[in-house]
């Protein structure tokens, strides 16, 4: 079986350090890359020159070492400086899941992981923003490979927990953020639609590229319930008795009208929107992330 | 309504209350569960919860609905056939009110409530619960519903059976007499046990119930053609009658027949119509043994020139021969017998009549399709006096044989003599004319001998008696003792005629010898005063023309104009018809309404007065004319004066060839006749019977076609007489009923028409069952099932 398998949450959910669930992940996609239309982004190596002093180590190419018995270092073609936020929400209800291996929290965390892979990869600067009332916890960002391990250690303790005060968050955000970045904010945005969409367009006033990875649950998108439950919000902890067989159209309708308003505001404002539920492989938040980077470049 | 398996319905409705239960009681516990985006559901929730309700509720219906109609269909219910419409059109109206009311539950159901239209809605659903609830309360009540159910149940069973001519046809080497007996005969075996079965044949006998099947089966067999008998309906309006005083509750009427629309005769429907309103639970099963494309040679009824004829005279028979189907050649021949005494005599238990013939006469024909062909036979031989009978007949094979044949009797004897008595101001030749044509004197051939004379000379005669018929033209005063003299002449069978005219008169009013009692007795009343006209505004008015008076004028009826023969002059006279010794009646009146001609009997003869004279040729000198009638072309006078004439001349002629079922009378003079006659029915089978003579003979059972023969003895000789009696043509018209005459008679759906056994035992059973439901609510049921499938897959789609 190809490296591309990791891409599915189902088989990374058997990896538990976050950190290999990172490499495979980055690893299936870049494979998968090879053999697409996008063969020849700037995250391949175009060159190697001689080691200098001050290069790091680990830039060193060992298999060509052993070939030739010389210290040569990889050298990538796009040499840019993009920082990058990886927005973390940390609300109870990103804890949630009905049937998926992973819940929204985990997919988001697994996600940001190869994102801070790939993105120290390139060298490029990657901080961690988590959130939930408040801004919970931040890590500045660095283009060091070291940075990577610091990224994952923090994701991989953060905990889903509390209501989510988006608009507060996000304002804290922005203040927070001196120079232009790319913002890639992990949510299920179950929270005051316009809020939301007014917290972001701010952030984008700022000057700051946004994309937005919308995770919801496969259960949320598909509303596979059959017959009468009790639910519970675990954010609010309100309650509804409903009988889930007469729901289901309506219910997915909403949905759909509600990623779709998203989508169309995020795109007046030039904001990049992935609606995302947690039955989905990777690829497709890693690509957008790529995509935006090119633009960028 | 029955049930098969009621109970089943009673479990069925314990049944119900299972898909109710789990409804209302058995509701699934909610299962708890987080779920994030819960703000996206309580916006629906109302609506949602609204809508989740009514689905549950139609389902909920639908498989009440269901469990309901697998119930009723299980439990078997069934109506009498003739409610089932009834019952349909109810069921209609249930499944109408339901849908009402279904939708007006939901209206009521959602949250916003148009309370018009639930107000609506619920108006018409109640309207359609008392009407149903009314209309199932009137027809669970009907008579016909409380008689069905078991179908070996014992039955009274009126079986009319259809014996007109008609039913003698054959096909297949079978009349229908015989096809109806098979089905008859079938089907008083499969009557149940214990039934009460009457046998009516359609003859006018008195119904009665058989002692028991065996003997109904009897009845059945021993069935024969009649000739005269009852139409079908007056037999079905006496059988009701018995019907009705019979013990079994169930009753059947089967009628076997041919159906041909003569059998229905020209009755009022109305009566049988209403007579079986009132037995709505009586089943009517109508049983046709008929055949559809009928073919048969016919003859038409026979015109003789003259019944009575002499020794030397002629006789011309004309008759027509008619073609019911297709096309067919055909021998015609007509034989007059030759008297062969002492036949007819009775030979092991059966009449034996003569079987020889004069030389007879055969014509051949070919006769188009649906066409008649014109026959006219003539015999010519010198005869002994006596009475002959003859007959023309088809020769070979036909469908029905009945009508093949036309009987007649002729009478041979000394030509009748007639007296033409007038003053010496009268002209008597247009009567002389009459009676002997001088033409006819010549050449021998004259009906009568006549002779004419003075009204002086009459009185001075002693023997009148010599004379058939006397006729008295515009007579001069009479005196009593002729009067009496006259009515005696008539008295012993004579015929007297008197056209009474200006010679009555005496002055304005009539002369007093024509008022005595003794001219009352023969004038048939007092004369009264004269009748005159000044506006010849008078004329004859005939309106019955059923005597033979008028046998002439009849068969010209339309061709005579009365009114351009004015008459001017009339006597007025009030005939006295109150005397039963001497019958009175009048036979042509004026348009006035006055009397013109007047018959009295008198003994064995008879006496026709009229009262305007009938020899006013034209212009008259000295004093006004007293009618037209022999002016321009008089042929309605001629007309009028022939049937006189034949009538006062010819007595009895009309009973020697009369229609089946018509009695005869005719005079029998014990000085010629003898007193006491065997008469023999064509019917060789059937014994002879006695006939006593009182002055007159009178035979009623002329229940066959064909001769009747008289054999007497007078003066130690065998002396034979007889007539003839014929079927009407109308007896034998095949042509059927159409289905819209029938229901005429019989209502329409009223009964259950069958030609074949199994067509009976079904209709029977639907009859004595009733009509079951079990296919409509299988049916239905089908129906609720597909619908409710549909509604929980869209419902509960994915």
């Amino acid at each position: 079986m190809s490296v591309e398998k990791y891409l599915k949450p189902s088989v990374i959910n058997q990896i538990k350090r976050l950190d290999l669930r990172a490499k495979f992940v980055v690893k299936g996609f870049l494979h998968g890359l090879h053999a697409s239309p996008f063969h020849g982004f700037s995250v391949e190596f175009s060159e190697h020159r001689k080691y200098s002093h001050g290069d790091d180590l680990k830039d060193i190419d060992w298999q060509v070492f052993a070939k030739t018995d010389k210290y040569y270092v990889k050298k990538f073609e796009s040499e840019t400086n993009i920082t990058g936020y990886l927005v973390m929400d940390l609300s109870s209800s990103m804890g949630y899941t009905y049937q998926q291996e992973l819940s929204k929290f985990d997919y988001s965390i697994c996600l940001a992981a190869a994102l801070a892979y790939l993105m120290v990869m390139q060298q490029d600067p990657v901080g961690l923003v988590t959130f939930n009332d408040k801004i919970r916890q931040s890590l500045a960002p660095k283009s060091k490979r070291t940075q990577l391990g610091n990224v994952l250690s923090l994701l991989s303790k953060l905990e889903p927990d509390g209501e989510t005060d988006f608009q507060h968050s996000i304002g804290q955000l922005t203040a927070m953020l001196k120079t232009r970045s790319l913002v890639m904010i992990f949510s299920d945005f179950l929270v005051d639609e316009e809020q939301t969409l007014n917290a972001l367009y701010r952030l984008r006033h700022g000057g700051h590229d946004v994309i937005l990875f919308h995770v919801l649950d496969e259960a949320e998108v598909s509303f596979p319930f059959r017959g009468v439950y009790n639910m519970r919000d675990p954010e609010t902890g309100d309650e509804l008795k409903i009988d889930a067989d007469g729901f289901r159209k309506e219910y997915t309708q909403q949905i759909e009208e509600f990623r779709d308003n998203m989508a169309r505001q995020c795109r007046k404002s030039g904001i990049d929107y992935i609606p995302l539920d947690t039955s989905m492989q990777f690829d497709k938040a890693l690509l957008e992330y790529l995509l935006s980077r090119r633009a960028r470049g | 309504m029955t049930w098969a398996n009621l109970g089943i319905l009673g479990l069925g409705g314990l049944l119900l209350l299972v898909p109710i239960v789990l409804h209302f009681l058995m509701r699934p516990k909610p299962k708890d569960i987080v779920f994030p985006a819960l703000r996206f559901l309580k916006a629906r929730q109302q609506s949602n919860t609204s809508s989740i309700r009514i689905r549950h509720f139609l389902l909920l219906l639908m498989r009440c609905l269901l469990i309901g109609l697998v119930a009723l269909a299980l439990a078997g219910p069934s109506v009498a056939s003739a409610d089932f419409g009834n019952w349909l059109t109810l069921g209609g109206i249930g499944i109408s009110g339901l849908l009402v009311g279904i939708v007006a539950l939901l209206a009521w159901l959602r949250p916003s409530k148009n309370w018009l239209l639930i107000g609506i809605l619920a108006a018409i659903f109640l309207g359609h619960l008392v009407y149903g609830t009314l209309s199932a309360s009137r027809l669970l009540n009907s008579e016909s519903a409380q008689l069905l159910g078991d179908d070996q149940a014992p039955v009274a069973a009126l079986i009319v059976f259809d014996t007109s001519p008609r039913m003698d046809y054959k096909t297949q080497n079978q009349t229908r007499l015989q096809a109806g007996k098979e089905i008859g005969t079938w089907l008083i075996s499969q009557l149940p046990a214990e039934s009460q079965v009457c046998v009516l044949p359609t003859t006018n006998d008195r119904p009665f119930f058989s002692v028991d099947v065996a003997a109904a089966q009897r009845r059945l067999e021993t069935l024969e053609i009649n000739f005269s008998g009852a139409s079908v309906p007056g037999a079905l309006l006496d059988g009701l009658q018995i019907l009705n005083k019979a013990t079994q509750e169930r009753k059947e009427i089967y009628l076997i027949t041919d159906l041909t629309r003569q059998s229905w005769g020209d009755e009022n429907p109305r009566a049988l119509l209403k007579q079986l309103d009132k037995e709505p639970s009586t089943n009517l099963f109508v049983l046709d043994v008929g055949v559809v494309d009928a073919s048969n040679f016919s003859l038409t009824d026979l015109k003789l020139s003259d019944v009575e004829i002499s020794q030397s005279g002629r006789l011309s028979i004309s008759t027509q021969i008619q073609r019911q189907g297709s096309a067919g050649q055909r021998s015609i021949r007509m034989s007059i017998e030759k008297p062969d005494p002492p036949l007819p005599v009775v030979r092991n238990g059966r009449s034996v009549f003569p079987e020889k013939n004069f030389d007879g006469q055969v014509v051949n024909k070919d006769i188009r399709e649906e066409g008649s062909a014109d026959l006219k036979f003539t015999f010519s031989q010198p005869l002994v006096k006596g009475t002959y009978h003859g007959k023309v007949e088809i020769e070979g094979e036909d469908g029905l044989a009945v009508d093949d044949q036309r009987f007649f009797t002729i009478r041979v004897g000394n030509t009748k003599r007639a007296l033409v008595v007038h003053p010496q101001d009268v002209n008597p030749r247009i009567m002389q004319s009459l009676l002997a044509p001088r033409d006819k004197i010549e050449s021998g051939t004259a009906k009568y001998e006549c002779d004419v004379m003075p009204q002086s000379n009459f009185i001075g005669l002693s023997d009148w008696s010599q004379y058939d018929a006397i006729f008295l033209l515009n007579p001069l005063p009479i005196k009593d003792t002729d009067w009496n003299r006259l009515e005696t002449f008539a008295a012993g069978g004579g015929g007297l005629g008197v056209f009474l005219g200006h010679n009555a008169a005496d002055g304005p009013l009539a002369h007093e010898s024509f008022t005595t009692t003794a001219a009352q007795r023969v004038l048939t009343g007092a004369l009264q005063q004269q009748w005159y006209s000044e506006d010849s505004d008078v004329f004859l008015s005939p309106k019955e023309l059923t005597h033979p008076v008028f046998g002439l004028v009849r068969t010209n009826e339309t061709a005579v104009l009365w009114n351009r023969f004015p008459v001017f002059l009339h006597w007025g006279i009030e005939p006295d018809q109150s005397s039963e010794e001497l019958p009175t009646q009048t036979l042509l009146r004026y348009n006035n309404r006055e009397p013109a001609v007047i018959e009295r009997l008198i003994g064995a003869g008879r006496v026709l007065v009229m009262t305007t004279p009938i020899t006013e040729y034209g212009f008259v000198e000295n004093r006004n004319s007293w009618n037209a009638l022999l002016t321009g072309n008089p042929l309605p006078a001629f007309m009028l004066l022939n049937g006189i004439t034949s009538f006062l001349v010819q007595r009895d002629v009309g009973s020697l060839n009369v229609k089946v079922g018509q009695a005869v009378s005719f005079s029998n003079d014990p000085r010629e006749y003898p007193e006491t006659y065997q008469v023999f029915s064509p019917a060789a089978q059937k014994p002879p019977s006695k006939l006593n003579s009182d002055g007159k003979l009178r035979y009623r059972f002329t229940d066959y076609p064909g001769h009747y023969r008289l054999k007497g003895i007078f003066n130690e000789q065998v002396l034979l007489r007889g007539f003839s009696a014929n079927l009407d043509l109308s007896a034998t018209d095949l042509t059927r009923i159409g289905p819209d005459e029938l229901d005429s008679f019989l209502g329409h759906e009223r009964y259950q028409l069958a030609r074949q056994k199994n067509e009976i035992v079904r209709q029977q059973g639907t009859t004595r069952r009733g009509t079951e439901f079990y296919p409509l609510l299988m049916l239905m049921m089908m129906v609720v099932l597909a619908v409710e499938y549909l509604m929980s897959n869209r419902f509960y789609k994915g």
